[in-house]
């Protein structure tokens, strides 16, 4: 493996550290917001299951990204990933919140326009579907969670106290959930486009296993994600933690364990195979985002709580800024393209 | 597994019976002070009345050792810093409660006061709505712990008691001005009777708190 790979996967590793610190706060914000747990100590277990989600979980959403488009060039493959990071990056400045998973899908269609290559319109309109459907099954989660919960501590009769004890676990366990779906489902915008032109070998791990080429790349995306969580998202939890979603901890419990749930269920290989083998309806195995979900389920539960206090115009601005980010991914990517080829005489695609 | 389960909550569940105990101790002070107060009426500053001031001493120390250990518990414990806030607001605000019961019925024992006759149906009226509103507290503040939504039911009891209590010490008050005692006479009982009523008042400052706090907490 010669350094130029390691340079034009720089961007990958910085979308994933980027995605670290602005994901992790859908996670486990609320928890170290409220100071329920000491960052340094959810922070960890977190970085750990990221690791393990994008390893052992990430290649069903990866497929279906590869689907949309095989980016089949590393200096292509550099641009998409800088792309999507920028898109993000300018959203953030400009105060909305969007996801990687959409800045990618964007990228990756500007790439295609740029190579001439088929978009497969199948894949898309199924990556469309999702971005409705994510929110909307978070918020039903949600509100099924709202009131089972609701009915469970009234029949339980529980002491206040050892509820709090509870609710911590509780706040624990939907983190490592969190984090290993996040792995599983978005390590795919990481280093997704990096697959087809992955020069790694497989490696073994001292005989007990053997990780293929993808799982390392996977590996090494999975630890800049982690990174990101131990280095700056305690920074992103402090500015938006508590002031985003102000709610009792069992509130929160219900939104970071809806975003949990759906993000697996759009991430579980085993899953789908087993509704495909029961004639079930499936979900597409797609990179979703963690912030839909979790926006999905705040939505949910201020419904099941009346809707009173929803700020309608926050979630139009927040929408906005969901078909705006991929756009712009799409336009930065193929601009850049252009310039990577014939200013700097890279080749992003191959014929 | 089941060492595991146990050494997890039984931290929680010791300063949880703490916690019932302060309660049980706003119950005893109400049922001794009410006891008290029949005793000062018939037999004033006796050996008896002695005794029943005693005892609620005895309750109020008790109560502030267990307020001390539920302080110190509620720190180790590790809870949510938020809820840990409000359980030591609402211990304090338990405590003061007792405290007035103890200082109310050492103030009888010391100023020893004349209460005429008339005045005195009135009285254990006043003195019987104060210790509803404080008992009427414990099952509120006990509902905070256990049952969410039955909290605003009995806050709604203490302050039609609170409320009660504040129509008879205006009327008591204005009964004990209206009269032909001394005036130092009319001034000592004016001030006792503002002290009793000061527990249905302490009760609802209490309640007022527990109603902001289930806001905070409910789901």
């Amino acid at each position: 493996m010669n350094l130029s790979y390691l340079f034009f996967l720089s961007s990958g590793l910085f979308l994933g550290w980027s995605l670290g610190a602005n994901d992790a706060a859908n996670i486990f914000g609320t928890a170290v917001g409220s100071k329920m747990v000491r960052f340094k100590t959810i922070a960890s277990i977190a970085a750990i299951f990221v690791v393990l989600g994008a390893v052992f979980g990430g290649a069903g959403a990866s497929e279906t990204l590869g689907t949309l488009g095989a980016v089949n060039a590393l200096a292509g493959a550099f641009m998409v990933a800088l792309s999507a990071a920028l898109a993000v990056y300018f959203s953030l400045r400009v105060g909305i919140t969007v996801s990687t998973s959409q800045a990618i899908v964007g990228a990756i269609i500007g790439w295609n326009f740029y190579a001439n290559k088929q978009t497969d319109y199948d894949t898309l309109a199924q990556i469309f579907a999702t971005w409705t459907t994510c929110p909307l099954i978070s918020g039903i989660i949600a509100i099924i969670l709202y009131f089972a919960l609701k009915k469970l501590i009234k029949c339980c009769g529980l002491h206040l106290l050892r509820l709090d004890q509870i609710t911590r676990i509780g706040l624990i366990l939907s983190a490592a959930i969190g984090a290993y779906a996040l792995g599983a489902n978005n390590i795919a915008n990481v280093v997704g486009v990096f697959v087809p032109s992955s020069p790694f070998k497989p490696l073994n791990l001292g005989g007990i296993y053997t990780l293929s080429s993808v799982q390392v790349l996977f590996l090494l995306g999975a630890l800049a994600i982690s990174v990101g969580i131990m280095t700056y998202s305690k920074k992103v939890i402090m500015k938006l933690g508590n002031s985003l979603m102000h709610m009792s901890p069992m509130l929160a419990l219900i939104v970071v364990l809806s975003q949990a749930l759906v993000l697996l269920l759009f991430s579980s290989v085993s899953l789908h195979n087993w509704l495909e083998g029961n004639n079930l309806p499936t979900l597409p195995l797609v990179p979703v985002s963690s912030t839909q979900a979790v926006i999905g389920a705040i939505v949910g539960i201020g419904l099941a709580k009346g809707g009173r206090n929803i700020d309608w115009k926050m979630i139009g601005k927040i929408v906005v800024g969901w078909v705006a980010a991929p756009l712009m991914a799409m336009l930065i990517c193929f601009v850049s393209l252009f310039f990577l080829a014939n200013v700097f005489n890279q080749t992003v695609y191959l014929p | 597994m089941f060492n595991m389960k146990f050494s997890m909550f039984s931290g929680t569940r010791e300063l949880e019976q703490k916690i019932d105990e302060m309660h049980d101790k706003v119950l005893e002070s109400s049922l001794y002070f009410k006891e008290a107060f029949e005793i000062y009426l018939k037999e004033k500053r006796s050996p008896n009345y002695r005794r029943a001031s005693k005892k609620i001493k005895n309750i109020e120390s008790e109560a502030d050792d267990l307020r001390r250990e539920i302080e110190s518990r509620l720190y180790i414990q590790n809870l949510i810093p938020d809820l840990r806030a409000d359980v030591l607001q609402l211990v304090e605000n338990i405590d003061k409660v007792i405290n007035e019961f103890d200082e109310v019925a050492h103030k009888f024992y010391i100023e020893q006061p004349e209460i005429p006759e008339k005045y005195q149906a009135k009285f254990r009226t006043l003195v019987k709505q104060v210790c509803e509103c404080a008992e009427n507290m414990v099952i509120c503040s006990r509902a905070f712990f256990r049952d969410f939504a039955t909290v605003r039911d009995y806050s709604r009891k203490v302050y039609f008691s609170e409320h009660e209590s504040d129509k008879t010490w205006a009327s008591l008050k204005q009964d004990v001005f209206d009269s032909d005692m001394e005036l130092a006479h009319k001034n000592q009982l004016s001030s006792l009777i503002g002290e009793v009523a000061d527990v249905a008042d302490k009760a609802e400052d209490c309640v007022d708190a527990i109603l902001i706090f289930t806001i905070k907490r409910d789901i």
